[in-house]
C-alpha cells in the first residue's frame, strides 16, 4: 500500500508537469499566452 | 534452378515495369507541364496572338492569361441540358457512388500492403499463412470492386459532358495535363493491380515475395497519387488559384494544383478512405461471420473483422484533427465560407456530424467491450465499463449540442432567447472540443483494455506502471476537459488556441501509452487465449453499425464540402446558373445522403457475392485445444 502511494505521487507530478507544459508550450508556440486569465 | 531464376527475372522485370508505368505519366507530362513556361516565347516567336497579362487570385503573381475566361452561362439547353430532372440530384448520385467505390479500392490496397507485411515478418508460419490468405481475400475483393470504380468514373464523366458541358468544358481546359496524366496513372493503376492479383501464388516464397510485396508499395502510391489529383480538382473549385479574377489559366499548373485547400484536403480524405475502407471490410467480415456455419468460419470472420475495425479506427482517431484542419485552412482562406459551414447556413448539418462521429465512436468502443468476452481474464474490465459508458455519454451529449435551434416564435418566446438557458452553454466551440476529446481518449482506453485483457503483466515495474497509466489517463481527462472549461474564461483569440494542447493530450495518450502497455506486456501471462469466434452477434452488428455510419458520413460530409460553394460552380470565378443552385433543405440533403448509402450497400453486397464464387478457403490452422479453432494473430490480437 505504501507503495503504491509513492508511486501515484511520483506519477502524478510527472503527469502534472507533463500537461502544464503541454498547454504552456504549444500556447506559446501560437503565440499566445495560457497563463493569460492569471496574468490579468 | 532455371525455373526459379526465370520467375526471379519476371517478377523484377514486372516490377520495373509497375515503376516505368509509374513514373511514364510523369514523363508524358513533362511537355505538358512546359506548356506555361514556354507561352512567352511562344508569344514573341509568332507575334500573332498576344495574351493579356493577368494576376492570380490566390498566389498573387502575375503571368500572362493563356486561358480562356470562365463562360458566363445563362439557364438553358446550350450551358445545362437536361432531363426532366434535377440534374445536380443525377450528377450527385454518380459522383457519390464513384466516390465510395474509389475510396474502397484506394484503401483497401493499403490494408493488404500492411496484412502482406504482417505477414512476411511475422515469424509464426500458420499466422503467415493466415495473413496471407487474407490480404489476398482482401485484393479479390477489391479487384471486383475496381472495374465497376472504373465503370462509375465513365459514368460521371458522360454525366458532367452532358449535364454540365459548360463548366465541365472549362474545368478540362484547365486541367488539361492532369487529367492525362490522372488518365495515365489509371492505366499504371490497373496494370499493377493485374500483376500484383494475379502473381500472389507465383511469387509467395524468398525473394519473390519481396519483390510482390513492393509491388504492393508502387500500387499504393499510384492509387495515393491518383487521389491527389482528383482533389486538386475540388480544391480549385472551392479555393481557386493558378488564375486571374476572370477565370483565365496564367500557364502554372502546379498553382492550379497547388490551391489553399489541397493539401488538407489529401490528408483529410486519405484518413477518411482508410477508416472507411476498414469500416467496410468489417461490415463484410460481420456479415460472413453472421452467415458462417462452422465454427472455424465463425473464428475466421471474426478475426478479420477485428483486424479491419482496428486498421479503420487506427485512421479513424486522427480524422477529426485532420478535419479540424481543414476546417482551420477553410476559415484561413475565406472566413465567410467558414461561417457558411459552421456557424451559418450547413451548421445544422454538422450536428448532424456531429452524431454521426459519436455514433462512430460508440460503435467502436461497444465492440471493444464485447470482444472482450472472448477472452478469459478480461472479466476484470467489465465492471468498470459502465463508468466508461458514461464518460463517453458526457462527452458525446456536449459534442452533439446546437448552438442554437430552429423554433417557432412562441417556443423562441417560452425559451427566453435562440439559446437554452443551460444547455446553450454547451453548444460553443469549446465545450465541444472538450467532448470530441475526452471521447477519443476513452476510445484509446478501450482499446489498452482490449489489447491488456487476458495478460497479466510480469515485468517488475508492473506495479508502477499500471498506478502511472492509470494517472496519465486521469491526468489526461482533467487537462482536457479543464482547457474546455478554461475557454469560457478567455477572449476568443486566446481561446482558439486551446484547442492545440487539447489534440496534444489526446495524441499523448495514444502514442505514450500504447507503446507503454505493449512494453509491460512483453512475456506478459497469458490467462487464456483469445477464443476468436465466440464472440456475441451484437458485436458484429455493431461493426456493420459502424460502417454505415461512416458511410453516411462520407456522404454528408461531402454533401457539406461541396455546398459551401453555395452558387458558384468554381468560387468567385464561375457562377452556377443552372435552376438547381440554391441549397437544397436538411431534410431532402439526409433523403439523398440516406439513398446513397443504400445504393452503395446494395451494390457491394452484390460484389461481395462476386467475389465469394471463387473464394480459396481460409487455410484457418487450428492450435490444439484452443477453442473457435483459429490461431491467435502474433502478441494475441
Amino acid at each position: 500500500m505504501g507503495s503504491a502511494i509513492i508511486y501515484g505521487a511520483i506519477s502524478l507530478v510527472i503527469c502534472v508537469a507533463y500537461f502544464l507544459a503541454v498547454d504552456h508550450f504549444l500556447m506559446d508556440s501560437q503565440g499566445l499566452d495560457f497563463w493569460y486569465l492569471f496574468r490579468k | 534452378m532455371g525455373r526459379v531464376a526465370g520467375k526471379k527475372l519476371f517478377s523484377i522485370m514486372a516490377l520495373a515495369a509497375m515503376i516505368g508505368l509509374l513514373l511514364l505519366p510523369i514523363a508524358v507530362s513533362l511537355p505538358s507541364l512546359a506548356i506555361g513556361a514556354d507561352a512567352p516565347d511562344a508569344v514573341k516567336k509568332e507575334g500573332e496572338v498576344k495574351y493579356e497579362k493577368g494576376r492570380d487570385v490566390y498566389y498573387k503573381t502575375e503571368g500572362l492569361a493563356i486561358g480562356a475566361p470562365a463562360p458566363k452561362t445563362v439557364d438553358g439547353p446550350k450551358d445545362y441540358p437536361r432531363y426532366n430532372f434535377e440534374s445536380r440530384v443525377l450528377l450527385w448520385f454518380a459522383n457519390q457512388q464513384h466516390l465510395y467505390y474509389g475510396s474502397f479500392v484506394l484503401a483497401v490496397p493499403i490494408f493488404c500492403m500492411v496484412i502482406e507485411f504482417m505477414g512476411v515478418v511475422t515469424k509464426d508460419k500458420a499466422m503467415a499463412k493466415k495473413y496471407d490468405q487474407l490480404a489476398y481475400d482482401f485484393i479479390k475483393i477489391s479487384l471486383t470492386a475496381y472495374s465497376l470504380t472504373a465503370i462509375l468514373g465513365g459514368i460521371l464523366i458522360f454525366t458532367f459532358l452532358t449535364l454540365y458541358p459548360a463548366f465541365f468544358g472549362y474545368l478540362s481546359s484547365i486541367f488539361r495535363p492532369v487529367m492525362h496524366i490522372y488518365a495515365l496513372m489509371f492505366v499504371a493503376e490497373s496494370g499493377t493491380l493485374y500483376i500484383y492479383y494475379y502473381g500472389w501464388d507465383k511469387m509467395k516464397e524468398g525473394l519473390l515475395k519481396y519483390i510482390h510485396l513492393s509491388m504492393s508499395v508502387v500500387l499504393n502510391v499510384i492509387g495515393t497519387l491518383l487521389m491527389f489529383l482528383a482533389n486538386s480538382w475540388i480544391g480549385f473549385m472551392m479555393s481557386p488559384a493558378g488564375v486571374d479574377e476572370q477565370g483565365r489559366f496564367l500557364g502554372n499548373i502546379w498553382h492550379v494544383i497547388h490551391t489553399a485547400l489541397w493539401n488538407p484536403l489529401n490528408v483529410h480524405r486519405i484518413l477518411g478512405n482508410m477508416a472507411f475502407g476498414g469500416g467496410v471490410v468489417a461490415a463484410y467480415a460481420a456479415y460472413k461471420f453472421l452467415a458462417s456455419k462452422t465454427d472455424e468460419d465463425r473464428a475466421h470472420y471474426d478475426w478479420m473483422g477485428y483486424i479491419a475495425m482496428a486498421l479503420g479506427v487506427a485512421f479513424l482517431i486522427p480524422l477529426p484533427f485532420a478535419g479540424y484542419w481543414l476546417m482551420r485552412e477553410v476559415y484561413a482562406y475565406r472566413q465567410q465560407m467558414g461561417i457558411t459551414l459552421m456557424g451559418g447556413l450547413l451548421a445544422w448539418l454538422f450536428i448532424i456530424q456531429a452524431t454521426m462521429i459519436g455514433i462512430l465512436f460508440l460503435s467502436t468502443n461497444y465492440y471493444l467491450w464485447q470482444a472482450l468476452g472472448r477472452m478469459r481474464g478480461a472479466e476484470k474490465y467489465q465492471r468498470y465499463i459502465k463508468y466508461l459508458v458514461f464518460i463517453l455519454c458526457c462527452g458525446y451529449l456536449v459534442f452533439i449540442t446546437p448552438h442554437t435551434i430552429v423554433m417557432t416564435p412562441a417556443e423562441l418566446k417560452a425559451m427566453g432567447g435562440q439559446q437554452h438557458p443551460v444547455l446553450g452553454n454547451y453548444g460553443v466551440m469549446s465545450a465541444k472540443n472538450g467532448g470530441i476529446n475526452v471521447i477519443i481518449t476513452t476510445t484509446i482506453l478501450s482499446f489498452v483494455w482490449y489489447m491488456r485483457g487476458n495478460k497479466v503483466s510480469t515485468v517488475s515495474w508492473s506495479k508502477f506502471g499500471n498506478i502511472f497509466m492509470g494517472v496519465f489517463f486521469a491526468c489526461a481527462y482533467v487537462n482536457i476537459i479543464w482547457l474546455a472549461i478554461y475557454g469560457y474564461y478567455i477572449p476568443a483569440n486566446v481561446r482558439v488556441g486551446l484547442s492545440v494542447p487539447q489534440v496534444a493530450t489526446t495524441l499523448s495518450c495514444l502514442f505514450f501509452m500504447f507503446p507503454l502497455n505493449a512494453a509491460m506486456m512483453k512475456g506478459a501471462k497469458q490467462m487464456g487465449a483469445i477464443e476468436w469466434g465466440k464472440i456475441s452477434v451484437r458485436s458484429q452488428y455493431a461493426l456493420i453499425m459502424l460502417a454505415t455510419a461512416f458511410t453516411w458520413m462520407m456522404g454528408l460530409m461531402g454533401y457539406i464540402r461541396s455546398s459551401v460553394r453555395l452558387f458558384w460552380h468554381v468560387n468567385e470565378i464561375m457562377r452556377d446558373n443552372s435552376p438547381w443552385a440554391y441549397t437544397h433543405t436538411v431534410g431532402f440533403a439526409a433523403n439523398m445522403i440516406s439513398f446513397n448509402v443504400l445504393f452503395f450497400w446494395v451494390s457491394i453486397l452484390f460484389v461481395f457475392w462476386l467475389g465469394s464464387l471463387g473464394m480459396k478457403k481460409a487455410p484457418v490452422e487450428a492450435k490444439a485445444g484452443v477453442p473457435g479453432g483459429a490461431p491467435q494473430p502474433a502478441g494475441g490480437h
